[in-house]
């Protein structure tokens, strides 16, 4: 009898724990995208900043005669050039936003998860009969099969899409 | 006249971007909020490649793709899944459904469209 409530309880806390376990990992894992996410936008923001202010530099060039049109238009076109460059890389800091909503949707499932394995415990649960062992046994082993269910439920239809763990550019495949 | 690219997200901030990179390369962009959506607007207009995500509500993105290529006017049109899935097991997933490549978020608007542009001009 002890040994059938100690096995329900270690049930409970392995699927406790499989689920606090997938949301560390999806935690620390959003914390390291977003965390390169900003620096690359800092970047981003600082260089165009700085391409902005020779563009203005070589605009008063222009108006001030200093330099032959053609000249200019070439530094014009040399810093749109650039400009372009720096927000390319922004639009692929950007997209952090769509990985870690996927992660954030992943780690919601596992709490609800959670929930649904403490709530086979809870209100749910079959009234442990007080008089009989052989009852007693019998539903303690149907709120572990429950607390099974739920989570094999989960597991199957809670995958991880989401690998990235750098923001960087991903592979393209041309089949 | 400008080529057109139908992107299929459910995120709205990635057809943002993609939009974004897209018409700024010179191309028309139809966007669709999920594969169901999708599908409605390839059979209200012929586009010359089609952009999906896979992990969508509803419809998914292999759904998709397997709905377009039974569409006559979308036997030849290049479709190319951009997803964060990266596993060998859902690439040949892609591959069988009819998918012309598959790239993996997040995406790089110069090498994007320097793809697209082999694939349609």
């Amino acid at each position: 009898m002890n040994a059938q409530v100690v096995r329900l309880l270690s049930g409970v806390s392995v699927h406790g724990d499989q689920h606090l376990a997938e949301v560390e990992r999806d935690l620390v894992q959003m914390d390291g995208l977003l965390d390169e996410a900003i620096k690359k936008l800092c970047a981003s923001f600082m260089a165009i900043h700085h391409v902005v202010d020779q563009q203005q530099d070589a605009l008063n060039g222009l108006l001030a005669g200093g330099m032959p049109a053609t000249e200019c238009s070439a530094r014009f076109e040399m810093l749109r050039g650039e400009i372009n460059q720096h927000v390319g890389a922004a639009v692929t800091g950007l997209q952090f936003q769509d990985m870690t909503s996927q992660l954030i949707g992943r780690m919601v499932q596992h709490l609800a998860g959670l929930r649904d394995v403490f709530d086979a415990l809870g209100t749910n649960a079959p009234t442990l009969p007080e008089s009989s062992n052989e009852s007693l046994l019998h539903a303690l082993n149907h709120i572990s099969e429950r607390v099974g269910a739920c989570c094999n439920e989960l597991a199957g239809s809670v995958r991880s899409t989401v690998n990235q763990r750098h923001m960087e550019s991903g592979d393209i495949e041309l089949f | 006249m400008a080529k057109t690219i139908l992107a299929v997200d459910d995120s709205g901030s990635l057809r943002q971007m993609l939009a974004f990179s897209l018409k700024a390369a010179g191309y028309g962009v139809i966007e669709a909020v999920d594969g169901e959506d999708g599908l409605e607007k390839a059979r209200k207009q012929t586009v010359d490649l089609v952009l999906t995500d896979q992990n969508m509500p509803g419809m998914d993105g292999l759904s998709l793709i397997k709905a377009l290529r039974g569409m006559k006017n979308y036997q030849s049109v290049p479709i190319l899944m951009l997803t964060t899935e990266s596993g060998d097991d859902m690439k040949a997933m892609g591959k069988a459904a009819g998918a012309n490549g598959w790239m993996v978020k997040p995406f790089d608007p110069a090498r994007l469209t320097e793809v697209i542009r082999k694939l349609i001009g």
